[in-house]
């Protein structure tokens, strides 16, 4: 029982982190090596205001997110578009400002453990002899909700359609008026803002350190990779599978090894089938 | 309405085309014909402002160097700088070659995804004209792009380029690869919407036989020229056509 709450609650974090990196790549083949270090930066951003300059938590994540979102627009907009199309280019500099934003939060004076966000609401709740905090359980609606709300917006909405058509043909997509950088700005942007409130979520479970940053890149790309690139089932599929086997570990063998699981994660899924459980791409592109 | 004024691409140091200067007034099906590598991609780039993409791209990766010359004026101003996204929002729609329809949204999402410049009011209409003029389509809504027929997508991707509300339709080689029934049937189809919606259209194709009943006026395309021009009676009396396109 112990296992499965803990690894639902883990599951759906794991998804939290990666679906924002998930979406940007889905849209604009753009593998967003920085996602970590927007996540960590919209804790740090949430904390400022909230805990120097007195702004109700509330309004400080709002703005925070906001701000998260134009960083990451920003990001696409003055740097990353001169190196469109080149792939390997792409993961080096989007690492590059990834390793700049968080060394430079490190060199800025976010060290140690004092920074910490209030968790949503206090208190536990005891589910069948497992003692849960409400924030864990609230982390699973709010999960939820978001998946839902990303659905709603991708296959319901004319700039979530925009966005699907792009992932798939991007010259099919700008005859059809859809402007490709329009859109890579648009996915970044909510890319961001997808860091932003894993990052509001999750962090209050634990404390804003830069190393979170790293962590979430390497969860996010281990999902994904294993999940099939860019795919969205696929994704959070992943995330529930590797997010199990974290918790067995951690029962069985020791807190240690919840990184060893993703790291093995992704060389077993490359190993076993390269394009990941839900790449399908390949096969359908061989009958068209 | 639409004027295109001596363009030339150059790949690198090759001439993919040379001064081609070709018009399409208001509700006019024009024809471009020519043999494979004749130019009419590239030509069908060019005017749609694909071209200036795949430029930007190549010339990002240090690839091929590509120069394009020329004029284009649309209702009254040059488009030639345009990008291909405000050229589609002019009104200039291309549907491209092989008809690279969304191979993983369905064929009612295709369509949506083509709606992406129309008014929900213009997109639910279109929604409806593209069942009424391609009926196969209605029965393969839910189906995934990837999985229709050559046929089936074609239809798909002219419906997809109507949903984004053209004034001037580009298709290129829209009938590439069908068989004979279904290109006459296209190619009646590709009229019918000349006719109902007033939409005016510039047609490539290869296989001459059956767009050249279709259209008002036509185009040679030979190693990037524009060889041979004039209305349809005057192109099937041409003995040079008639010898290289119907074989008599």
């Amino acid at each position: 029982m112990e296992i499965l709450i803990y690894g639902i609650v883990n599951s759906v974090s794991l998804a939290l982190m990666a679906l924002g990196f998930t979406l940007v790549y889905g849209v604009s083949r753009l593998p967003n090596f920085a996602h970590g270090s927007l996540y960590v930066t919209t804790g740090f951003i949430t904390w400022l205001l909230l805990q120097r300059l007195g702004v109700p938590y509330l309004v400080a994540m709002l703005i925070s997110l906001v701000l998260i979102g134009v960083v990451g627009a920003a990001m696409y907009h003055f740097i990353l578009v001169r190196i469109r199309g080149m792939s390997i280019s792409e993961i080096i500099a989007s690492y590059a400002i990834g390793l700049a934003i968080l060394e430079g939060l490190r060199w800025g004076g976010l060290k140690g453990t004092t920074h910490t966000l209030p968790v949503f609401a206090n208190g536990s709740v005891d589910i069948l002899g497992v003692v849960v905090d409400y924030h864990r359980l609230l982390v699973i609606l709010l999960g939820a909700i978001l998946v839902g709300l990303l659905w709603v917006f991708v296959n319901r909405t004319r700039l979530g359609l925009a966005l699907k058509g792009m992932a798939q043909d991007e010259r099919a997509a700008l005859t059809l008026g859809i402007d490709s950088d329009r859109m890579a700005v648009m996915s970044m942007a909510l890319g961001g803002v997808m860091a932003g409130l894993a990052a509001l979520v999750l962090l209050p479970l634990g404390n804003i350190v830069v190393e979170a940053g790293y962590h979430v890149l390497i969860m996010a790309v281990a999902v994904c990779i294993v999940g099939g690139l860019g795919s969205w089932t696929g994704a959070i599929l992943a995330a529930f599978l590797i997010g199990f086997a974290q918790i067995f570990t951690v029962a069985w063998l020791g807190p240690h090894f919840q990184v060893v699981v993703a790291l093995l994660a992704i060389i077993l899924t490359l190993i076993s089938r390269p394009s990941g459980l839900f790449g399908r791409q390949k096969e359908l592109e061989e009958r068209v | 309405m639409f004027d295109a004024l001596g363009l030339m691409v150059f790949y690198e140091n090759m001439l993919a085309l040379n001064n081609v200067s070709l018009s399409c007034g208001e509700g006019q099906i024009i024809g471009v014909f020519g043999a494979n590598s004749a130019g009419k991609s590239t030509l069908m780039y060019a005017l749609s402002g694909l071209m200036l993409d795949i430029q930007r791209k190549e010339q990002m990766q240090g690839g091929e160097r590509i120069t394009i010359r020329g004029q284009i004026n649309y209702l009254g101003q040059d488009v030639m700088g345009h990008k291909p996204a405000s050229r589609a929002k002019a009104g200039i729609v291309l549907c491209p070659e092989r008809r690279r329809i969304f191979p993983e949204s369905s064929v009612l999402e295709n369509l949506r995804i083509g709606g992406y410049l129309a008014t929900p009011q213009q997109a639910r209409e279109t929604l409806d004209y593209v069942f009424h003029i391609f009926p196969p389509l209605t029965k393969l809504k839910t189906r995934l792009g990837g999985f229709l027929s050559g046929g089936e997508q074609q239809m798909l991707a002219i419906g997809r380029a109507l949903m984004a509300q053209p004034k001037l339709l580009l298709l290129d080689e829209p009938l590439l690869g069908l068989s004979p029934a279904i290109q006459y049937w296209l190619a009646k189809s590709i009229k019918e919407i000349r006719d109902q919606r007033g939409t005016a259209i510039i047609v490539s194709e290869q296989y001459a036989r059956p767009i050249m009943p279709i259209i008002d006026y036509g185009y040679i395309l030979e190693n990037g020229s524009a060889v041979v021009e004039g209305g349809r009676a005057e192109l099937m009396d041409n003995p040079d056509v008639r010898s290289a396109y119907f074989g008599n």
